[in-house]
């Protein structure tokens, strides 16, 4: 269709609310304009300012996305080696006989535990979401095995539970303008939205008159237009900084001591740690200094504005988090928002990159009932426990699932692994050590993949099963850090070729595997049904044909949510949602755990992989692994709009380039004892030196010696996780050479 | 009357939405052509690194330079709203020409696709949109609403008479017909 042909105004033309649920920071009310059946054109939200919610470039794109040539459109099964990505194309009958068949046969000879449901986050909704779905079928199967731990986000969950008793602990983003300083630390809401329109909340805030200061290894986008200073720090030290900046504020006198007595305990153990009481070890400004690169003046100075400019952000990311012992940089985030006084009222921040409000929020959001898998039926209660090894008892940590299928109960899992279902996630890309993942998936004794294309993990399926897209189908679903609001997602265009949702594919199978009663309602039916069964919804929605139409319901506050802003006025009637009521800075919890590597007040603790590992002789280097504004983690891989913007490339500071004699676009490898990627260098004073940085989700492409063409950083990171649960995708040593 | 942009360069964080939103709206495939580009500058040392961002659309100058560089009038003013457009039958295509437009164009807004003979393209700052009341997509996409676009005299009168801004360079000759705010002042 040509432009001109488009501009004619046409009858025929319709415009539909939808969405798309990918695992973005952000949730967009999408305008798609569809002609013969066909969308020609996306537009924006159209609700007037200031509650307009608008979409980044990945939406824009997902024309290129949902039309893409590569999207799958029939069943495959498999005919070359695993990984190799040679299928042929076969009926849906065949495709589910033969995944029933081995269903049964793996349940009969080595039982349920050996069925592995792998289920990740790309695909965010209620209804046709793989992950509700499968757990469904599989529970009614007689069970499965599954795992334990979200990549993004484990760090925080952990940190925020022993804290605060509770994972929703975000302020309404429009909160932000009441803040007079906001500390960026490891946050880049520019390119992971972090909300959508969060961005642009920052930016008036900042027109209003904030200070902003960016921590972080790398001078992000969101650094480069709002801060007005920018703290580079080596990538794991961030605790030591947060606790040098403690002592200051305990030295100087400027912390929030009526604030920590009627709301907080365990201070008085947090301070003998930080003055060095406990341990001998004074942890000044000089003393992190030492471990984290930032001079010592810039604690002080940084200690005492963020101690004396009230209200006071400190907005801690998910990032950092993401590391060996990320839990603790979460917990001193928090420590210093209970220090300066700044939980609970406008313009602070509790703490946390979670930052999710408790209207509305993505947690809540209603699902297809999930009956209890019998496999964990002897599982002890998880409820409020921060012991991550009873959460482990049936479960496999998520960074460990590879392991888990190479060494199974011999390696102390608690599964021999034969039967593996991948949905919603591309984990083989996206998981700690891509090669060794790509070594274990060739043991398994059936995989199922359903996909919309042929990911890195995908050419590992025996039978590929291909899925229809967001707007192919009705479904709800909602933001996860904004809002707060409701989305329909209604269906726009048909699916291409065969496809199916998760949820059909379900449906289809269920029988084939002796179920009979999975399903007894029409898609409407479902949807109206978790509509009124979320008790919020319930009450927000009075007119479903109304949503449905508008695609969007806009919750309408008061005023703007602050979390604990109820504990923080009246604690006596609020306690905070711990086992004291109060903001735990010693965790009970924690100590009952007796790791030292989860201590119960927050501590810096070195690592595997860090400066002091000797390991950094042979690889100097520190690897992180930060969201690329292109893609939704490894979703939008290969859309050309995005594609040609962002190039996968890895930064790094000149002074590491030139002594390595490599020029900006060289071809550079990356290596360490895990795998080896070629990768053009981009070379960028916005990283600073010792540190590079490769964009996750790039699709893992190996050559026929095993090196690494497509760019996925996981190659180089490790799979292990922190004693809290945290992935530790950010922990990586590596060495840089020109060439490839 | 004539039509024009705002840019905030202290808003932008080039994240290219206004360049995706654009070629989704006016079907332009990934490739060279670009209605809407982003230009990057860095500058500084770590720590103290400066980095802006410019939007280059058409700039649809007063004097349109572009206009006596084309050798078979392939693109003109109009009148109604200052708009410079092309007639895409009318051009000759880059082979021909050798792009004289774009060689004269100190903004590089004319645009050529990859294709043989390729004829020229460019922002057409949205003029249907117009029709229907709304602004040009590139406006309504930007997540930091860091543009805008309407009456210049409007645009002076809101934001400011600025034409200075890191990367741009205000050419009296042609008089391209934007205001700014540069990040630094």
């Amino acid at each position: 269709m040509s432009a001109k042909e488009k501009t004619q105004p046409s009858r025929s033309t319709k415009v539909i609310t939808g969405a798309t649920a990918h695992d973005c920071g952000g949730r967009c009310p999408l305008k798609f304009h569809v002609k013969d059946g066909v969308v020609i054109r996306i537009e924006g939200d159209d609700a007037p300012e200031p509650q307009q919610l608008r979409a980044c470039l990945r939406c824009r794109a997902y024309r290129q996305f949902v039309y893409h040539p590569a999207r799958l459109k029939y069943p495959l099964k498999r005919t070359g080696a695993r990984g190799e990505g040679k299928f042929e194309r076969i009926s849906w009958d065949e495709a589910l006989d033969t995944i029933a068949s081995e269903l049964k046969r793996v349940k009969e000879t080595y039982g349920n535990s050996a069925i592995f449901l792998v289920i990740g986050g790309g695909y965010l909704a209620a209804l046709h979401s793989g992950p509700a779905v499968m757990a469904r079928l599989l529970s009614m199967f007689g069970g499965y095995t599954t795992h334990y731990g979200n990549v993004s986000s484990e760090g925080c969950i952990w940190a925020v539970t022993a804290q605060y008793g509770t994972t929703l602990v975000g302020n309404s983003r429009e909160d932000l303008l009441n803040s007079r300083l906001i500390i960026m630390w490891g946050w880049d809401p520019a390119k992971m939205i972090s909300g959508t329109n969060t961005m642009f909340h920052l930016i008036q805030a900042k027109e209003v008159g904030a200070k902003i200061v960016a921590v972080d290894p790398i001078y992000t986008d969101s650094a480069a237009a709002l801060a007005d200073e920018w703290i580079p720090i080596r990538p794991g030290t961030d605790t030591a900084m947060m606790i040098s900046m403690a002592y200051v504020m305990v030295k100087d006198n400027l912390h929030d001591e009526l604030f920590l007595n009627k709301y907080t305990i365990g201070f008085d153990q947090f301070k003998d740690y930080v003055l060095g009481t406990e341990d001998g070890l004074e942890k000044t400004p000089k003393w992190a200094e030492a471990i984290t690169g930032v001079p010592s003046a810039t604690i002080e100075r940084l200690a005492t504005e963020y101690a004396t400019i009230k209200p006071a952000a400190l907005m801690d990311g998910m990032g950092p988090a993401r590391s060996a012992m990320g839990e603790q940089f979460t917990r001193c985030a928090m420590t210093l928002a209970a220090m300066t006084g700044n939980v609970g009222i406008p313009g602070g921040h509790a703490g946390s990159g979670l930052m999710g409000l408790p209207v509305g929020h993505m947690f809540r959001s209603p699902a297809i009932p999930v009956p209890k898998n019998p496999v964990e039926a002897a599982a002890p209660s998880v409820r409020g426990s921060l012991d991550l090894i009873r959460r482990l008892v049936y479960r496999i940590h998520t960074n460990k699932i590879f392991d888990a299928m190479l060494t199974g109960k011999a390696g102390g899992y608690p599964a021999d692994i034969k039967f593996v279902w991948f949905c919603c996630n591309n984990f083989l890309n996206q998981l700690g050590n891509t090669n060794k993942a790509a070594e274990a998936l060739k043991k398994p004794e059936f995989i199922v993949v359903p996909e919309l294309f042929m990911t890195p993990t995908a050419k590992f399926a025996d039978i590929l099963l291909p899925v229809s897209a967001d707007i192919e189908r009705n479904d709800l679903t909602r933001p996860w850090p904004s809002g707060p609001y409701y989305m329909y997602i209604n269906k726009v265009i048909e699916p291409p070729g065969e496809c199916k949702s998760d949820f059909e594919i379900a449906c289809e199978l269920a029988p084939r595997v002796g179920i009979h009663d999975y399903n007894d309602k029409t898609e409407d039916e479902w949807l109206r049904l978790l509509v009124s069964l979320a008790p919020d919804m319930a009450k927000d929605i009075p007119d479903y044909d109304k949503f449905r139409s508008e695609g969007i319901h806009r919750v309408k506050l008061p005023q703007p949510i602050v979390a604990f802003r109820e504990q923080i006025e009246d604690p006596e009637k609020n306690p905070f949602p711990t086992p004291s009521g109060k903001i735990e800075i010693y965790s009970q919890r924690a100590a009952e755990i007796n790791n030292p590597l989860c201590p119960p007040i927050p501590k810096y603790l070195g690592t595997w992989e860090d400066l002091n590992d000797p390991l950094a002789k042979k690889y100097p280097l520190q690897l992180i692994t930060a969201h690329p504004k292109v893609r939704a983690h490894s979703t939008m891989h290969d859309v050309p709009w995005l594609k040609e913007l962002v190039p996968q490339r890895l930064w790094i500071n000149p002074a590491d380039a030139e002594a390595r004699g490599i020029k900006d676009g060289d071809e550079v490898m990356l290596f360490n004892d895990r795998g080896k990627v070629v990768i053009p260098a981009w070379i960028t004073e916005r990283i600073m030196p010792g540190v590079v940085c490769l964009y996750e989700g790039g699709w893992y492409q190996p050559d026929d010696k095993g090196i690494d063409r497509g760019g996925c950083a996981n190659v180089l990171t490790k799979d292990e996780y922190s004693a809290g649960g945290a992935s530790t995708l950010n922990t990586a040593l590596v060495q840089v050479r020109k060439g490839g | 009357m004539q039509i024009g942009f705002y840019f905030d360069q202290t808003r932008c964080t080039g994240c290219g939405t206004c360049i995706v939103a654009c070629e989704d709206w006016h079907d332009i495939p990934a490739g060279p052509a670009k209605w809407i580009r982003v230009l990057y500058k860095e500058a500084g040392k770590c720590p103290e690194v400066f980095v802006s961002y410019l939007v280059v659309p058409c700039y649809h100058c007063a004097s349109p330079i572009c206009l006596p560089a084309c050798p078979v009038k392939a693109i003109s003013k109009r009148k109604k709203d200052g708009i410079v457009v092309v007639n895409r039958e009318v051009c000759l295509g880059n082979v021909k020409c050798k792009v004289a437009c774009l060689k004269a164009c100190p903004y590089d807004a004319p645009q050529f696709g990859p294709e043989p003979d390729a004829k020229m393209q460019k922002c057409d700052l949205c003029l249907e949109r117009w029709k229907e009341k709304k602004k040009p997509i590139c406006v309504e996409a930007c997540p930091t609403r860091a543009l805008d676009a309407g009456p210049l005299n409007k645009l002076e009168a809101r934001y400011g008479k600025v034409r200075k801004a890191e990367g741009f360079v205000y050419y009296k000759k042609t008089e391209p017909s934007i205001v700014l705010k540069p990040k630094r002042p």
